[in-house]
């Protein structure tokens, strides 16, 4: 009988997945993690709240909107780190020069030689530069390439330009049939009348589940013309079909 | 002896001849053969550990499973880790023990303040004997070792087991400094030192030390 | 029509102009090419008296009807998905654990307190499932969602298998399906072991369980 694979501070990986589940950062230096992720450590590693003192210039250089860093912590030292959330798969991405804009919820750690900004699209996050970042999904990431349509809890991410607006099933809405549906009720709605729509060169990251994970806030944006924003003031509220996506739609400013 | 093995990782399956085991309550899901199933008072052995389980507060339905055949074992589609043990102790969080051989002693026994952070009592359920445990862990496990040289910080969320001769301490992993309302999140961690292994599951239940 | 499982809880059909299939509504994750996504009332076959069948069953699960040509990916809620390929043979399915399945399926629902007599009905009360099963029969494959994946039982005339009602997922073949009490009336008041019921399942056949007692 074979026993469970036994791991201490050496065999641990270095910046690698322990299991589907666990990833093990080398630290030597610094790393940003979400709040509450980190789930057992050897060596020395300090962890310190975000927005104070010496750590200013990092946030300068790595939170381009210091609303939203008291959700995360510096891990600052030398030893072997574990990290995890609640139990969904999670993955380490390398960017060259690159760009992923990933839904906010799902965003654990990265490396400080990244930055993170807010992506104009609410409710995700955009990491730029070089460096490794690690990022749960509800089931393993499936990556895709445009072009490709993608129901909006499904969605993870996307890096490079695939440009990604809105698509909805316009046989299906407009018409007699779908207008009866609309007021009635009757026979409901496929549920599948709102997508994402992706064109271009790029890739998309789907997860497994319609499920999301809470979000975590990635802080206010300025109330401009122009901006758009997850709360927009005064915005006249839509009569909701049977079946559509709630709160989903008004999060996207639909 | 009864057989422990796992069908996937979420399954465990033990084949009995004529002995038994105990389970969680309510943790089976399937059969074959002939089983019998009875409830038993209180988690640990005899009137000593059913009085100490109605102080300590440390609940575990337990049940009594015995007969010929294979009986499968589930809980909540988490995952099960298999322990063998040759005489030693596994000290276990009460919620996370899903099957122990029938020929082990289970007790409890005292935590000190891990327990408090995590509300779930002071006492934690203690398995001890030569034979095999099932443990359940919400995600795969990961086990890791502690040596004297390199001592281990685990989120009190994220601990659900240990064996070996170790010292546990409470440990605030932040920095003082922090404004309340700025805290990392990492308010507390359990401190393992000495010999032995520690099951970690790659997930945490709610603390109400961390406010992770 | 192939589903292939892209992970666990991922399944991909391709579809092919002329051929259908049926999904559980919301069920679509992503989806290339030309596809339409019509919302079925009766479920397909059975017309109105299936319509009314599924009101009476409560097993009114509200399915889609995918059609065109392209790729479709589903998945639901992160549960597992596993693909059950049908050879002329008949599958019991609780409706809410269909992820997707062939259009060419017969579908049918199946009163399974008529097995059971009164325990039948109890197993109902019991599951909160109703007394409604669905069916699907003929060839083509079945995709069907479990909470942390499943096991299969072989069942034989000789081995019987006990199954938790809430654990269990389907079940194909010749098989009967009965509630049993495992424990007398006393046991099952407060403080039974928590296996009060069982459902016994005897034939020739495989029964599908979850590792987990709860519903979707």
């Amino acid at each position: 009988m074979n026993g469970p694979v036994i791991h201490d501070a050496h065999t641990l990986p270095v910046d690698d997945n322990v299991n589907p589940y666990a990833f093990s950062v080398d630290l030597d230096g610094q790393w940003f993690l979400q709040k509450g992720k980190m789930i057992a450590y050897y060596g020395r590693i300090d962890f310190h709240g975000i927005g104070h003192g010496r750590l200013d210039r990092l946030i300068a250089h790595s939170f381009h909107s210091p609303l939203h860093a008291a959700d995360w912590v510096v891990a600052e030292g030398r030893g072997k780190m574990l990290l995890a959330d609640r139990s969904f798969d999670v993955n380490s991405f390398d960017l060259e020069d690159g760009n992923l804009t990933v839904r906010s919820g799902n965003l654990l750690a990265f490396q400080p030689s990244l930055s993170l900004k807010q992506s104009i699209i609410p409710g995700f996050l955009t990491l730029i530069g070089t460096g490794k970042f690690v990022a749960a999904s509800n089931g393993p990431v499936v990556f895709v390439e445009p072009p490709i349509r993608v129901d909006p809890q499904a969605l993870v991410g996307w890096s490079d330009c695939p440009s990604p607006c809105h698509h909805y099933d316009h046989q299906y809405l407009t018409g007699v049939l779908g207008g009866v549906r609309a007021f009635t009720g009757i026979g409901g709605t496929s549920g599948e009348e709102h997508q994402f729509e992706f064109v271009g060169a790029g890739t998309v990251l789907l997860q497994s589940s319609e499920q999301l994970m809470p979000e975590i806030a990635t802080g206010g944006v300025p109330q401009q013309a122009g901006v758009p924003s997850a709360t927009p003031p005064n915005q006249p509220s839509m009569p909701r079909m049977p079946g559509q996506l709630g709160d989903l739609q008004r999060r996207f400013g639909l | 002896m009864a057989q422990f093995r796992l069908q996937g990782s979420k399954v465990l399956a033990v084949d009995l001849s004529g002995d038994a085991v105990k389970a969680k309550n309510g943790a089976m899901v399937a059969y074959e053969g002939e089983m019998s199933f009875k409830k038993m008072t209180g988690g640990g052995d005899g009137l000593r550990g059913m009085v100490t389980r109605r102080l300590t507060g440390e609940q575990m339905e337990v049940m009594e499973v015995k007969g010929r055949g294979t009986c499968y074992f589930a809980d909540r589609a988490t995952e099960i880790n298999l322990v063998t043990l040759r005489g030693e102790t596994l000290y276990v969080e009460s919620s996370n023990l899903l099957c122990t051989d029938a020929a082990l002693r289970t007790g409890t026994s005292f935590t000190g303040l891990r327990g408090a952070s995590q509300g779930t009592g002071l006492f934690t359920t203690t398995v001890e004997g030569s034979g095999q445990a099932a443990i359940m862990s919400d995600g795969q496990a990961v086990v890791l070792r502690v040596t004297p040289s390199t001592p281990l910080q685990v989120d009190p969320g994220a601990y659900i087991a240990h064996t070996g001769k170790l010292k546990q301490h409470f440990q605030s992993g932040v920095n003082f400094r922090t404004f309340i309302g700025e805290g990392s999140g990492e308010a507390f961690q359990i401190r393992f030192e000495g010999e032995g292994l520690v099951y970690v599951q790659p997930s945490e239940r709610n603390t109400i030390g961390g406010d992770v | 029509m192939p589903f292939r499982l892209l992970n666990s809880r991922m399944v991909e059909a391709k579809l092919i102009p002329g051929q259908r299939l049926y999904s559980q509504r919301g069920a679509m994750l992503a989806y290339k090419g030309d596809v339409s996504f019509t919302p079925s009332i009766t479920g397909g076959q059975g017309g109105v008296m299936g319509m009314i069948g599924r009101r009476v069953a409560n097993e009114a699960t509200p399915l889609m009807t995918v059609e065109g040509a392209g790729t479709v990916m589903f998945g639901h809620g992160g549960h597992h998905v596993h693909v059950i390929e049908l050879s002329g043979e008949t599958l019991y399915v609780e409706a809410d654990r269909l992820l997707a399945f062939d259009g060419s399926l017969q579908q049918g629902t199946m009163f399974m307190g008529s097995q059971g007599g009164v325990m039948g009905m109890v197993r109902g009360q019991v599951t909160g499932q109703g007394l409604f099963t669905t069916t699907l029969k003929g060839h083509g494959a079945v995709a069907v969602m479990a909470h942390g994946g499943f096991i299969e039982l072989p069942i034989t005339p000789q081995r019987p298998v006990h199954v938790d009602p809430q654990a269990y997922v389907a079940h194909r073949g010749e098989v009967r399906n009965k509630l049993s009490a495992a424990l007398g009336w006393r046991e099952m008041v407060g403080r039974g072991s928590g296996e009060a019921f069982q459902l016994e399942l005897s034939g020739n056949g495989t029964v599908y369980v979850q590792a987990s007692e709860e519903k979707l």
